[in-house]
């Protein structure tokens, strides 16, 4: 068998400037193919965990590994991370002024596949697919035009980052509620554009609060998380027990 | 009449070029005062007599053939080299370039009165009524160290539509120039006026501009200091008639010991004069931004409309911008406001950029340049923009190289 894609052993991490611990000691596989989901309580350490694993600047690993396709992803730069196929969904993505969401998409793709040795994309082929994939999500050609993130709607957004995600192929993709202030409708839509891009070389690890989601995107593996680690794995099934117990079943903190 | 305080050196030669230049009422005044210190309000964060160190002996001579700083594709060109205007030839319908007499300055600013006093002779640019220009005017100063002063005057007639891009550029010496510009714009006229500095680094510039708005008119300009070691751009601006808009902007984008001074003062003197104010600095190495900016508003002049907003982007530990706005208003019936950031790049919109694949350097880069993009945007002149363009990624690239990355 081949090695697997997402290997965190015993995580412990703390913000830089604070010395609380937010991650206890997360243990988790992701082995190609594989969706996993993770549900826990607000300010549980989920999207610590995401932006941990893309390598934002402020919090500190103070134990434990992340290897990422055998590799330590911990040493690398957050566009080493991306080159090496990690993407982040983000709960809430950075609006950034004066940056034309066009530029930013080949900007992006174009540094990866630099990044790896390939050639750049050609105009036309990217005009190509980008119309594709921002056509299978329902993206309007002038969101495209507006400056990246700047004024789209909250779902608008988590739309966007599935485009990105459509475009940049990555192998470990990360989605931090990317459901939440998603109608039913565009639910439907972006979890067909996430569901598409399931494949045996690629692994995802969905972070959620409904499992209404976890219908459109079904996974292999459901964990709880709480007070910064999993305290319960399982399969879909856990799911539907954590909405009718709550949380209190699981982590024995009251509801 | 208060007894003579002591000159620097520099100050010395200064005032030799004065008497030189046969204007006795000048060389008295600074030699009573000398050159503006820190005490004086509007040099507070560019105090000439510390800063001045040296002025070139030798006045700036003709020079046959002098240097193209830059050619805008499509754009005609006059050519002011070491003072003087350089036979113009191909100008555009509807212009008409003269020489006359240098004219007196108007106003209390020493550098402003030091310019009208040495400069021998002032470029008068004329566009008739009606008619719409494009044109770029190339000052240079060539040759070896020089002192070296001239002055434009664009009258933009009534109805009439005027571009005008300035480029200071010239040799590598370590000239100290002193520019001024004039800008008349009539009734019904709509202008753009942008200068950018491509001057060496042993360049010490002066530059004083002067605008002066009638009836129903528009005007946009923007001041980009970046080449010249030590800068300092007076930017006046004068509402004469209402229903007049402008926007004044400005960039210093330095690096290494640059220093670049944008001190600013509008006055809106008649009633319904809206104006912006948008100037910004990009600071890296020991570099120093400043921006001074005052607003005037008038006892009589009802419903004015101002904005003045001030941004600063810190790049190094070293570097240093300072901010001054201020405002004045005798009207009660107006609309005013001021506002200043200064910070380094947004970290999350760096996280977000990096999580995409794009590495450090280049999405800073992104970031310099969105910052720069509301400046450059309104222009609305293609091979300006795209002039201003390449210079921003020449300094972002210089500045990726100097980091070793
Ligand atoms: N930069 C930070 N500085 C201080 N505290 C932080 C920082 N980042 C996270 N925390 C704290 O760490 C805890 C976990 O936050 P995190 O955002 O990871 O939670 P979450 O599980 O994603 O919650 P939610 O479901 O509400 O999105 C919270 O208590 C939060 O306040
Ligand atoms: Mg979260």
């Amino acid at each position: 068998m081949s090695s697997p894609i997402l290997e965190i052993k015993d995580l412990h991490a703390k913000v830089e400037d604070d010395d609380k611990e937010i991650l206890k000691g997360v243990n988790l596989t992701l082995n190609g193919g594989e969706v996993h989901a993770i549900m826990g309580r607000n300010g549980s350490g989920k999207s610590t965990l995401s932006y941990i694993l893309a390598g934002k600047d402020g919090y500190e690993v103070t134990g434990g590994q992340v290897l990422f396709k055998g590799e330590d992803l911990l040493e690398m730069e957050p566009d080493e991370r991306a080159v090496a196929g990690l993407f982040l969904a983000f709960q809430y993505p950075t609006e950034i002024p004066g940056v034309a969401t066009m530029t930013f998409l080949k900007t992006a793709l174009n540094a990866q596949r630099k990044a790896r040795g390939e050639n750049e994309l050609s105009t036309p082929d990217f005009m190509k697919a980008v119309r594709e994939a921002a056509g299978n999500l329902d993206i309007s050609s002038d969101m495209l035009k507006r400056a990246l993130n700047v004024g789209f709607s909250g779902g608008e957004k988590k739309r966007a980052e599935i485009l990105q995600m459509a475009l940049l192929e990555p192998t470990l993709c990360v989605l931090d509620e990317t459901d939440s202030g998603l109608d039913i409708d565009a639910l439907k839509t972006v979890s067909d554009g996430v569901n598409s891009l399931r494949s045996p070389d690629r692994a995802m690890l969905v972070i959620t609060h409904y499992q209404r989601l976890l219908n459109h995107i079904v996974p292999d593996y459901v964990h709880v998380f709480a007070d910064g680690r999993i305290v319960e794995s399982g399969d879909r099934e856990l799911a539907l027990e954590l909405e009718q117990k709550g949380y209190a079943a699981f982590d024995g903190k009251a509801a | 009449m208060q007894d003579a305080i002591k000159l620097s050196p520099a100050e010395q030669t200064l005032l030799g070029h004065l008497r030189d230049a046969g204007d006795d009422v000048a060389a008295q005044r600074f030699e009573q005062s000398g050159l503006p210190n820190r005490r004086v309000e509007e040099y507070h964060y560019s105090d000439l007599k510390m800063l001045l160190r040296a002025v070139p002996e030798a006045r700036a001579a003709l020079v046959e053939q002098p240097g193209t700083t830059v050619a805008f594709d499509g754009v005609a060109r006059i050519t002011i080299a070491n003072g003087a205007l350089v036979a113009p030839s191909g100008l555009p319908e509807g212009l008409t370039v003269t020489i006359e007499k240098a004219g007196p300055t108007t106003g209390s600013d020493p550098m402003a009165q030091i310019n009208a006093a040495l400069a021998g002779e002032a470029v008068r640019i004329a566009v008739a009524p009606g008619a719409d220009v494009t044109l770029h005017i190339d000052r240079r100063t060539e040759g070896e160290a020089a002192l070296s002063a001239d002055q434009v005057a664009i009258e933009v007639g009534k109805g009439a539509k005027a571009f005008v891009v300035e480029t200071f550029g010239g040799s590598d010496a370590a000239h100290m120039v002193n520019a001024a510009t004039s800008l008349t714009v009539a009734d019904e006229a709509n202008a753009t006026h942008v200068q950018i500095d491509r001057q060496a680094l042993a360049v010490t510039q002066f530059v004083n501009n002067r605008y002066e708005l009638g009836a129903n008119a528009n005007l946009r300009t923007l001041t980009v200091n970046t080449g010249a070691g030590f800068n300092r751009v007076n930017v006046f601006g004068h509402f004469g008639g209402g229903d007049t808009h402008a926007d004044f902007g400005g960039l210093n984008l330095l690096e290494g010991k640059q220093h670049a001074d944008i001190t600013l003062d509008v006055t809106h003197a008649v009633p319904d004069t809206t104006s912006s104010e948008l100037f910004k600095s990009v600071c890296r190495g020991d570099a120093k931004g400043i921006f001074q900016g005052k607003i005037n508003v008038a006892k009589d002049a009802q419903k004015s409309d101002a904005k003045m907003m001030s941004q600063g982007l810190l790049l190094s530990e070293g570097a240093e911008i300072h901010t001054k706005p201020e405002l004045e208003i005798f009207a009660d019936d107006v609309i005013c406001g001021h506002g200043a950031t200064c910070g380094e790049l947004d970290d999350s919109a760096l996280f977000y950029l990096m999580s995409r694949g794009i590495p450090r350097v280049e999405a800073e880069a992104m970031l310099i340049r969105a910052f720069l993009d509301e400046l450059f945007d309104p222009l609305d002149n293609e091979p300006v923009t795209e002039y201003l363009e390449t210079i921003v990624g020449d300094w972002l690239a210089a500045a990726a190289a100097s980091e070793g990355k």
